[in-house]
């Protein structure tokens, strides 16, 4: 897969630019959290102060101002970021693995594997995920390991239809054939051939599919399952409470769960374009 | 025939999502027992509630009790409303149903005519603006969609109440909020479609016979249709988690409201109750859709 054959497309450079915001965002409070304020074993979190609670933002004190528990909501904010994006991109690279080996498995394994894992992904596909991930989260309560099991359960049926669909797609081209016909065995075929063959339809999902985590993770941080506090889901249920007297927590955790998933989405859009400008 | 076999395969389909719903519940980490009465619970207390719960019994004899539980439609108690969980769900459906059907088709209505605008003057201005704003639409999930459209319709401009359920006026923020994602996706699609579908031989042809502009455009909206209730009955487990998590929001005594008030109260038999008939009637749904998208079109085989 050669990527940068050609100019990049007007949504991608959008997305790229919002996109490299958020990394920067990112990075600078992985500096805080375990170099400035806190250390590599002891890292950094947003502490409580009851005395500053809800002071609205200005120019001297806090930028975006403190949220109902007195943390600066910038702290907040950049906490839930780090926490969103990290299980994101762990979910659906999870996700990913699992579709890859499991859509090639339909295509060239046994006859009874074909007709079982087409009867899963179909199964779960039309599930509607988010249910699963709310009865799983009812069982196991608020732990980060219910919650991936959660995400993980029902996001790896995209991956796996998608990479179904391209190795069919991918099994019937000559080169694949010819390689087969020298006697390459179906591990060396998988990586060699298969792999990088389908690895741009996979990729558009995994983009676009990372925006579908961050908003099934902070759908359920909403409904009080979510594996952190700092959860922007968890942090729009308590902004709820005070959306009369501090407006600005709802109109900023909005806006920055608004950025990524545009950021993420315009991305996943000018990929799909640029793999495929007929399309 | 033909129908029959459909409707065979729809509900194996129900039965075997049911089954993988029940053995998801089990495989989960954790223990709802423990989690219902807490780290400090004594054991004489956990077995108490194992043995009502009827978590003692083996894998194979709780599989077999949730069944018939399903099919008589007899889930047992509410561990806290000493009600039934089928008599909970029956009088807590209807608002829910009244808000997704409004919502949906008011999206449907909206989207299709949107996306066919914008493909119809595709990479001008209204294309443009209407492609920005179903971006945006995306972009915000309903869970801060609903409370910013509280902040600015009701706090702000006063026009609408802010919570409670009752008469017109209550319904409209709701049924906002759920429409405009679901109208952005549709957008998005009926324009894609309708991009692929003007330029098709078939619409050359009835440009050739002369028909008027206005005869050939519904023929393609209808070329459309399919894919269109396609996407919404893919997006109905979206809408149906979005009424749950707005209910929550405008305090509306609907199916969310109960879901969430399990999950709060760890009432870990209403949720179960109605997770697995959320489940039976969003399916159901689904193959109502599909087989109207093949009375539509009948070379759709599925």
């Amino acid at each position: 897969m050669k990527l940068m054959r050609k100019k990049m497309n007007r949504e991608m450079k959008w997305g790229a630019a919002i996109l490299s915001i958020y990394l920067f965002w990112l990075i600078y409070w992985l500096f805080q959290k375990y170099i400035l304020q806190g250390s590599l074993s002891r890292p950094y979190t947003p502490d409580i102060d009851m005395t500053k609670e809800l002071v609205a933002p200005s120019f001297e004190s806090f930028w975006f101002g403190t949220d109902l528990f007195g943390r600066s909501l910038f702290e907040v904010l950049s906490a839930g970021l780090s926490y969103s994006l990290s299980l994101a991109v762990l979910v659906s690279a999870s996700c990913l693995m699992i579709g890859i080996v499991v859509g090639y498995l339909t295509v060239v394994g046994p006859r009874f594997f074909k007709v079982f894992f087409d009867l899963i992904t179909n199964i779960v596909f039309i599930f509607p995920s988010i249910l699963i991930a709310i009865l799983v989260m009812s069982v196991t309560g608020q732990s980060l390991k219910g919650l991936i099991f959660a995400l993980i359960i029902t996001g790896w049926p995209g991956y796996a239809r998608i990479a179904r669909g391209e190795t069919q797609r991918v099994l019937g081209l000559s080169y694949v054939e010819s390689a087969k016909a020298i006697g390459v065995g179906p591990f060396r075929l998988f990586r060699k051939c298969i792999i990088p063959d389908i690895l741009p339809q996979i990729m558009i999902h995994f983009v676009l599919g990372l925006s579908g985590v961050v908003i099934s993770e902070a759908a359920l941080g909403f409904l009080g399952l979510g594996g952190s506090e700092f959860s922007w889901g968890a942090l729009l249920a308590d902004a709820k409470s005070v959306l009369l007297e501090a407006p600005y927590v709802t109109i900023f955790i909005s806006l920055c769960m608004a950025g990524l998933i545009i950021g993420l989405n315009l991305m996943g859009d000018g990929l799909r374009d640029y793999l495929d400008p007929q399309g | 025939m033909k129908g029959l076999r459909k409707g065979l395969y729809a509900l194996l389909t129900i039965y075997l999502s049911l089954t993988s719903l029940f053995f998801i519940i089990r495989l989960a980490p954790g223990d709802p027992v423990e989690r219902i009465l807490g780290p400090e619970a004594r054991l004489q207390d956990i077995e108490l509630l194992r043995q009502r719960l009827g978590l003692d019994l083996s894998v194979w004899e709780q599989y077999l009790s949730f069944c018939t539980g399903i099919m008589t439609g007899n889930l047992g108690n509410s561990l806290f409303k000493s009600e039934k969980i089928s008599s909970l769900i029956l009088t807590h459906l209807p608002p829910t149903i009244i808000i997704a059907f409004f919502s949906i088709s008011l999206a449907f209505f909206l989207g299709s005519m949107l996306g066919i605008y914008s493909g119809a003057r595709k990479s001008q201005i209204g294309d443009g603006a209407v492609r920005v704003l179903s971006l945006l639409a995306l972009s915000f999930p309903i869970f801060s969609l609903a409370p910013l459209f509280v902040l600015i319709f009701s706090i702000w401009l006063q026009w609408l109440p802010v919570s409670e359920w009752g008469g017109f006026s209550h319904g409209v923020l709701p049924i906002l909020s759920l429409t405009v994602p679901l109208a952005a996706i549709l957008t998005r699609v009926s324009r894609n479609r309708f991009l692929e579908e003007i330029h098709a031989p078939w619409v050359t042809v009835l440009h050739a016979k002369g028909l008027r502009e206005m005869a050939i455009l519904v023929r393609v909206l209808k070329a459309c249709l399919p894919t269109l209730l396609n996407v919404v009955a893919i997006q109905l487990s979206v809408v149906l988690a979005g009424t749950m998590i707005t209910e929550t929001i405008f305090d509306i005594p609907g199916m969310g409201m109960l879901l969430f008030e399990g999950i709060q109260n760890r009432d870990y038999p209403v949720v179960q109750g109605v997770i697995a008939y959320s489940t039976i009637i969003y399916m159901l749904i689904y193959f109502c859709v599909d087989s109207l998208n093949s009375w539509i079109d009948p070379r759709i085989q599925s």
